[in-house]
Parts: C-alpha cells; sequence; structure tokens
C-alpha cells in the first residue's frame, strides 16, 4: 500500500469517527453550531465593487498590514519628501523676492530716479547678472 | 497578481464552509490540546477571526485560510499554557505540591466500551476500537507530521495548498507526510492493526 492509499484509509476511518469518542456529542454540536452562528454575525461586510476590488489586490500583498508596510510606509515617506523639498523651494523663492523689494523699498535712492530711465536700463541689467 | 473576478464569499458560502468542516476542525484540535473543551475555544477562536477577517475572501481560499488559522489558534493556546504551567510551577513549587498530582493528557481521551488502549487488540477489533487507536497514534504524532498529513489526507488540501497552510516548503510536506504515514503505520501494526 502506498502514502495516497494509506492517507485514503484514514481519512475514511477518521470521518466516520466524528461523532464517536467523544464525552458529549451532543453538546459538543451545539458548541459548534453556536460557535459557528456567532462568526456569522460577525462576518466582515461585503465592500463595494471597487473596494473589494482594491481589497483583493490588496490581499495579494497580505492585506492592509502588509501592504501598509512594505509599499504604502516608502510611498508616503517618498511623498512627504518630494512635497518638503517643493515648499522649501517656494519658501525660498519667496524669501528671495521679498529681500529684493525690501532692499529696493529701503534704498537711499529719491523716488526721481526710478524716472530715469537709464537707472531703469540700469536695474534690468543689474536683475540679470543676479 | 491580482485576483479580479473572483467571487467574495457570501454568508451562505461561508456557513456552508464552516458547517462542513467543523468537526473535523474540532477533532483536529483535539488530537493537538487532547482537550474537549480547549478544543471547542480554539475552532470557535478560529471561526469568529475568519469571519471578521477574511470573511468575504474567495470561497476557494476559504479552507486554506481557515486551517492556517487554527494551527496558529493551537499554537497560540500551547503558548498560554507554557506561561500558565510557569505560574503554576512557581506557586505549586511554594505550596509543594507533589509531581503525582501531574495528569496523564491521555486521559482526558474516554475509551469506547470500557476497553484498555494499551493491551494488544485482537486481528477482529471492532471499528471503533480500531478508529480510537488511530485517533489515539495520530495525537502522538510530532505536530508538524500531525498537521502536514491531516492537511493532506482528511482535509485533501494539495501539496502546495498544505505549504501555504503551514508557511513551509513544498518539500518539507512531503517529507512530514512521509514520515507521518511512516510512523502510523508501524504503530498500527504494533498494536495488530492492518489497514
Amino acid at each position: 500500500m502506498n502514502e495516497a492509499q494509506f492517507g485514503n484509509k484514514v481519512r475514511h476511518l477518521l470521518n466516520q469517527g466524528l461523532r464517536a469518542n467523544l464525552k458529549n456529542p451532543s453538546r459538543v454540536a451545539e458548541r459548534l453550531r453556536a460557535a459557528r452562528e456567532q462568526a456569522l454575525a460577525r462576518q466582515r461586510p461585503e465592500a463595494a465593487p471597487v473596494h473589494a476590488w482594491a481589497d483583493n489586490v490588496l490581499g495579494t500583498f497580505g492585506g492592509w498590514s502588509g501592504l501598509t508596510v512594505r509599499v504604502m510606509l516608502p510611498l508616503v515617506i517618498l511623498a512627504a519628501g518630494v512635497s518638503g523639498v517643493y515648499s522649501w523651494q517656494q519658501y525660498q523663492r519667496a524669501a528671495e523676492v521679498e529681500e529684493i523689494d525690501a532692499q529696493l523699498l529701503t534704498d537711499d535712492l529719491p523716488i526721481d530716479a526710478y524716472l530715469d530711465r537709464g537707472f531703469q536700463n540700469w536695474l534690468k541689467k543689474t536683475s540679470a547678472e543676479q | 497578481m491580482p485576483r479580479r473576478g473572483k467571487p467574495l464569499a457570501s454568508r451562505a458560502e461561508l456557513s456552508t464552509f464552516l458547517e462542513g468542516v467543523e468537526r473535523r476542525a474540532f477533532k483536529q484540535a483535539v488530537f493537538a490540546v487532547r482537550d474537549e473543551e480547549a478544543a471547542l475555544d480554539i475552532v470557535q477562536d478560529a471561526m469568529l477571526r475568519l469571519a471578521e477577517s477574511y470573511g468575504h475572501r474567495p470561497v476557494a481560499e476559504l479552507p486554506l485560510l481557515f486551517h492556517r488559522i487554527v494551527q496558529n489558534a493551537i499554537r497560540d493556546w500551547f503558548r498560554r499554557q507554557k506561561v500558565r504551567s510557569l505560574w503554576t510551577t512557581l506557586f505549586s513549587s511554594l505550596g509543594g505540591k507533589s509531581e503525582d498530582d501531574e495528569q496523564d493528557p491521555l486521559e482526558t481521551l474516554e475509551a469506547v466500551g470500557g476497553s484498555n488502549p494499551e493491551e494488544l487488540p485482537q486481528a477482529g477489533l471492532e471499528r471503533a476500537q480500531v478508529l480510537e487507536i488511530i485517533e489515539q497514534e495520530i495525537a502522538k504524532l510530532p505536530a508538524r507530521q500531525r498537521e502536514a498529513f491531516i492537511m493532506r489526507y482528511w482535509e485533501e488540501l494539495d501539496v502546495a495548498e498544505t505549504a501555504k497552510a503551514m508557511g513551509c516548503s513544498e518539500g518539507s510536506v512531503k517529507t512530514h507526510c512521509s514520515r507521518a504515514t511512516h510512523a502510523l503505520a508501524t504503530a498500527l501494526k504494533a498494536r495488530g492493526i492492518t489497514l
């Protein structure tokens, strides 16, 4: 007899013995029925089709917890980094513009100087060089 | 690869699955923990975990998921027992408890018809006594061999599914099954039973 044949014979006997050799078979049956009903009452509610598809995808990565650890966390960190760099660049540009405006506003040049075309050209040239 | 298009388990399908598997799961837990009450708690816990966390997985995935949950629940039970026995040992050493008070776990298995399972049986044993002996020998197997043998031949999972449920390689599953079969056949033969 090979392994599969032996296993099949043991299965046949084990199935016959599902009710045998128990201290209280009816009590066991009742407890199992109650446990089944309790589990069904707590069955996870069915998600919307889009969410169900997403849930299936997430399930391939080991569920929400697996996806969070292995995929989402690096993505979140990357997104936060990119966002932070962009915000810092925007802040730097704003600070530079403020600096130039402040320098212009506090400069000792008389206001009439801004009517001088030569001075306008000089300003443009100076800004381009900076 | 995403499992698109696979129908998710309805309440009726989950109910049918649990009703079909609950008795075998209970027996398997009894083999492992040798206590009917503990086995009932384990199966109840496993059912709840399956329904709450995986209740809407595709129906085809339920057997593998459930068996993995049952095995984890059995391991959790043993871990709690270790912690409890540690505290019991600590307190009993203070109270001077005798080692004779320890109970043979096989005593929790009720013998059929008052028969003594330790006697060598005759060739014409009744089926119930044969079954009792088979269950005893299955319970004596090392845990991993028992898990592999039961999943392959009682739950009829294939090698790949069994490997996933047990968290081991397919080669390990085959090795465990082979050793379990050899051990069971040898033990049954020693007790005069030939299948």
